[in-house]
């Protein structure tokens, strides 16, 4: 049976001069694609859990806030975000699908590149090879600590999408602000250290700054959330956390503040690349403030790469669609044995 | 297509774009385990409610209203599936019949399958051979969307009460000039209330020549060449005119109907003798002033005379077209209210005497307008007494609320141009042989020329024609002011 091939050419849309880009990773999504697919007769997760592995009780915010003032310096402000989602059951696995979007703004103008959705058909017999093929495609290694479970890979493999559309864009912006939803913490299984370094250094390399906004944090002060945690100041602010531990190997590659950007209750956990001096930290989100629509104290190109990679019904009925009528997959619907169970007290196994 | 709910006697239909399917056709639901099939009519297209749907619509405006540029890359081409999603449309439909051992029945108390049964278009020469529509007598009405032609039995339009109604410029008329031309075709006998005088011209064609109806079309014109002698007239018409038309009291009406009987006794029934008789009648002054003011208006509308040779055309019309068919056309353009009434008074007493003496086997009516010059208590009498003595009457108005209640209740046929006007639909609405779903959904999307057929005619399958072109001369244009330039 022959792979079709699918040239993908995203690069080359974007408004700014880039280097040679490594497209091996969707070529290999798509391959994976099909061929996960055409080998075999809901919910939205999402990435970028904080990992547990640090200790928090040594935290401490600094009383002092670094106040704020929106810089007008026309600067590229770029995000991305993926989403995954899983759209149906198989006899012998699960079906997922997974898109990425680059979402950029430059003079004034919001612009995006989507990729995907791509549809795989992962089961307990593939899923090792799937995620081992993708991770060498990116990472460039086979070595794998843990093989993840079937319902961890949805995650996996829209994490891999993301790191590689993250490197895209570090290395094709100059004297951008790049936004990533999540942390600069590495040493997970889906976040190396070495890899969350070497995207650092090359967004560094370019002049970038990455800022990566945490929606969800654990880490706490005095027994607190430290989003929630006002200090008698005006918005916009940052107050720096210092002193957290992370065990090994477990890095925290930028230094972890509170960013509270508006005047409405949200602030969210901000991470900025460690390596850079405190001035260009606070230089960097002062740009951001200057150049983007700033909501509840979250920047709008992060928000807009999130909307636009989100899986909406209508889509995972055309998925659904498009794999019986493309590739002729049977869907099971399998009862949901807390409603069948306990009518309409059985929450669904989805909510549990 | 699938079937997906149904609730009452409305079934809803999952359609996709793939699958064509507009207001006014019918589909067939068959399911094969239970050897029945539903007939059922759409009578309105909606978006399906896929979720989702808002969510996506949102987000490609989240920039101020402006869609964001951006590129999608999409090598599974997922994209044309999303948009086969997004654009599923649900059509409400009527269920119109059932079919069950070839045969109709208008039984709608089973329920298909929803899984197994397959729905599918039906054509309308399909439909109209299984209603079995056209008969012995038929008559093109026009073309259905599908492009076959519509036949219907001019015997379904025997007996019957029909009303043709759009709002203007429709082609109201021209509708009612196909069927009655159809119908002398058939050697009936017809007669036309026209208003604006646009059918004295059916006799030729759009190039000005005669046509095979030219011998067959006689135009009266009131006071010209119809009128109404004095001494063939029965004083009962008379009366009807004078306390309806004229609206003569009663006391005045008693002394006239004695000068009358005075006159006829002594055989001086001429229009010189009446005006003397009153002159000189021992009466109240009033009375007096009463009588006279309504022979004036009776002697000034020149539509009476003392000639009985000048009165003969309208009975030798008729008589002709019932020999070969025909219609007499009253031409009451040029003809004042009050003139109109008498005119229609007359008349219609004038027919029923005809038919109910047998000289005449039955008429078809054409009223336009017929609020205009009908009065009241004529309505009923229409539909209700005149239709035993054989005259069978389609109204045509743009004005639907100028029609009782009573008589859309009792409406055989109805055929229904464009109306946009929600009072105006509610009133038609209001016609026994149709739903109100059906009119107010199909009738308000009619283009021009275009219309909805109902009734009998069709076998209540309501059906949607562009009614057939006619090679006549037209005589109902609007004459306009700025033609030249346009």
């Amino acid at each position: 049976m022959v792979i079709q091939q699918h040239t993908i050419t995203t690069t080359q849309k974007y408004n700014f001069p880039h280097p040679t880009i490594d497209t091996t990773l969707p070529q290999r999504l798509i391959q994976l694609s099909l061929q996960t697919l055409t080998h075999t007769p809901s919910i939205s997760m999402q990435l970028n859990q904080q990992p547990c592995n640090i200790e928090s009780h040594s935290l401490q915010l600094k009383p002092q806030p670094i106040l704020l003032k929106p810089k007008h310096t026309p600067t590229i402000v770029a995000a991305v975000d993926t989403s995954n989602i899983k759209i149906g059951e198989t006899a012998t696995g699960i079906l997922i699908a997974i898109r990425g979007a680059n979402i950029w703004k430059q003079n004034h103008i919001y612009r995006y590149i989507r990729l995907g959705p791509f549809i795989f058909h992962t089961t307990e017999e593939n899923k090792k090879q799937l995620y081992t093929t993708l991770q060498k495609a990116y990472l460039n290694t086979t070595h794998m600590q843990t093989t993840p479970t079937l319902q961890q890979m949805p995650n996996r493999i829209a994490n891999l999408l993301e790191k590689w559309l993250q490197t895209m864009l570090t290395k094709t912006i100059n004297n951008g602000l790049i936004l990533f939803d999540g942390s600069l913490t590495s040493g997970t299984p889906d976040t190396p250290t070495l890899h969350m370094r070497e995207t650092l250094q090359t967004a560094r390399k370019h002049n970038n700054t990455i800022l990566a906004f945490s929606k969800m944090t654990n880490l706490r002060f005095n027994g607190h959330l430290i989003t929630d945690i006002y200090p008698k100041h005006t918005p916009p602010y940052l107050i720096e956390a210092i002193g957290l531990k992370p065990k090994p190997p477990i890095t925290l590659c930028g230094d972890i503040y509170v960013a509270r950007l508006t005047k409405s209750n949200c602030a969210f956990r901000l991470d900025i690349d460690k390596e850079l001096s405190p001035q260009q930290k606070t230089e960097a989100v002062e740009k951001l403030l200057g150049n983007d629509i700033i909501t509840q104290s979250y920047p709008e190109t992060l928000r807009l790469a999130h909307i636009l990679c989100t899986f909406t019904a209508n889509e995972v009925i055309a998925m659904q669609h498009y794999i019986q009528r493309k590739h002729r997959l049977r869907l099971i619907n399998r009862p949901d044995m807390h409603k069948l169970l306990f009518g309409p007290f059985g929450k669904g196994e989805t909510n549990q | 297509m699938k079937l997906y709910k149904k609730e009452g006697n409305i079934i809803q239909i999952l359609s996709f774009p793939s699958e064509t399917t507009e207001k006014g056709d019918y589909l067939l639901i068959e399911d094969t385990d239970a050897q029945k099939a539903l007939i059922v009519q759409v009578i309105d297209t909606q978006f399906a409610s896929i979720p989702g749907i808002l969510e996506e619509l949102l987000r490609s405006l989240p920039d101020g209203g402006q869609p964001i540029q951006g590129e999608d890359l999409d090598p599974l081409e997922i994209a044309p599936h999303i948009t086969y999603i997004q654009d599923a449309s649900l059509l409400i439909c009527k269920i119109r019949a059932t079919i069950e051992n070839n045969s109709l029945n208008p039984s709608t108390s089973w329920l298909p399958s929803r899984s197994q049964s397959t729905v599918r278009k039906l054509s309308i020469p399909a439909l109209t051979k299984l209603a079995k529509t056209d008969g012995k007598l038929p008559i093109q009405l026009g073309a259905t969307k599908d492009a076959s032609l519509l036949t219907i039995d001019a015997s379904s339009l025997d007996g019957r009460l029909n009303i043709i109604t759009g709002k203007k410029e429709t082609g109201k008329s021209h509708l009612s000039k196909l069927l009655m031309l159809n119908l002398i075709t058939y050697k009936a006998t017809v007669v036309v209330f026209d208003l604006n005088g646009e059918y004295q011209s059916l006799g030729y064609t759009s190039d000005g020549k005669r046509n095979a109806y030219h011998d067959k079309i006689h135009v009266l014109t009131p006071s010209q060449n119809f009128k109404a002698a004095l001494k063939q007239l029965n004083l009962h018409v008379l009366l009807e005119i004078l306390t309806h038309a004229l609206h003569l009291p009663g006391t005045s009406a008693r002394e006239f109907r004695r000068i009358w009987r005075s006159l006829k006794e002594r055989d001086m029934l001429n229009l010189h003798e009446l005006g003397e008789a009153i002159r000189n009648w021992h009466c109240n002054q009033h009375v007096r002033d009463a009588l006279f003011s309504r022979y004036h208006a009776l002697v000034n509308s020149g539509f009476f005379t003392d000639s009985i040779s000048e009165a003969t055309l309208l009975e030798e019309s008729l008589l002709k077209a019932k020999q070969q068919g025909g219609a007499i056309i009253i031409n009451l353009r040029n003809t004042s209210p009050i003139d109109r009434q008498i005119v229609v008074e007359y008349l219609l007493a004038k027919l029923v005497g005809l038919l109910t003496s047998d000289r005449l086997k039955a008429i078809f009516l054409f009223a336009e307008e017929a609020h205009l010059y009908l009065r009241e208590t004529y309505w009923d009498d229409i539909v209700t007494r005149m239709r035993h003595f054989g005259i069978f009457t389609t109204f045509v108005t743009n004005q639907p609320d100028t029609i009782r209640e009573n008589i859309y209740r009792q409406a055989d046929n109805i055929f229904l141009f464009n109306f946009t006007n929600e009072h105006d639909l509610e009133v038609v609405s209001r016609a026994a042989r149709v739903d109100a779903e059906t009119v107010k959904s199909i009738a308000r999307d009619l283009p021009p020329h275009h219309c909805l057929t109902l009734g009998k005619v069709v076998r209540d399958f309501p059906m949607v024609i562009k009614v057939k072109a006619l090679d006549v001369k037209t005589m109902g244009e609007t004459r306009l002011f700025f033609k030249d330039v346009n």
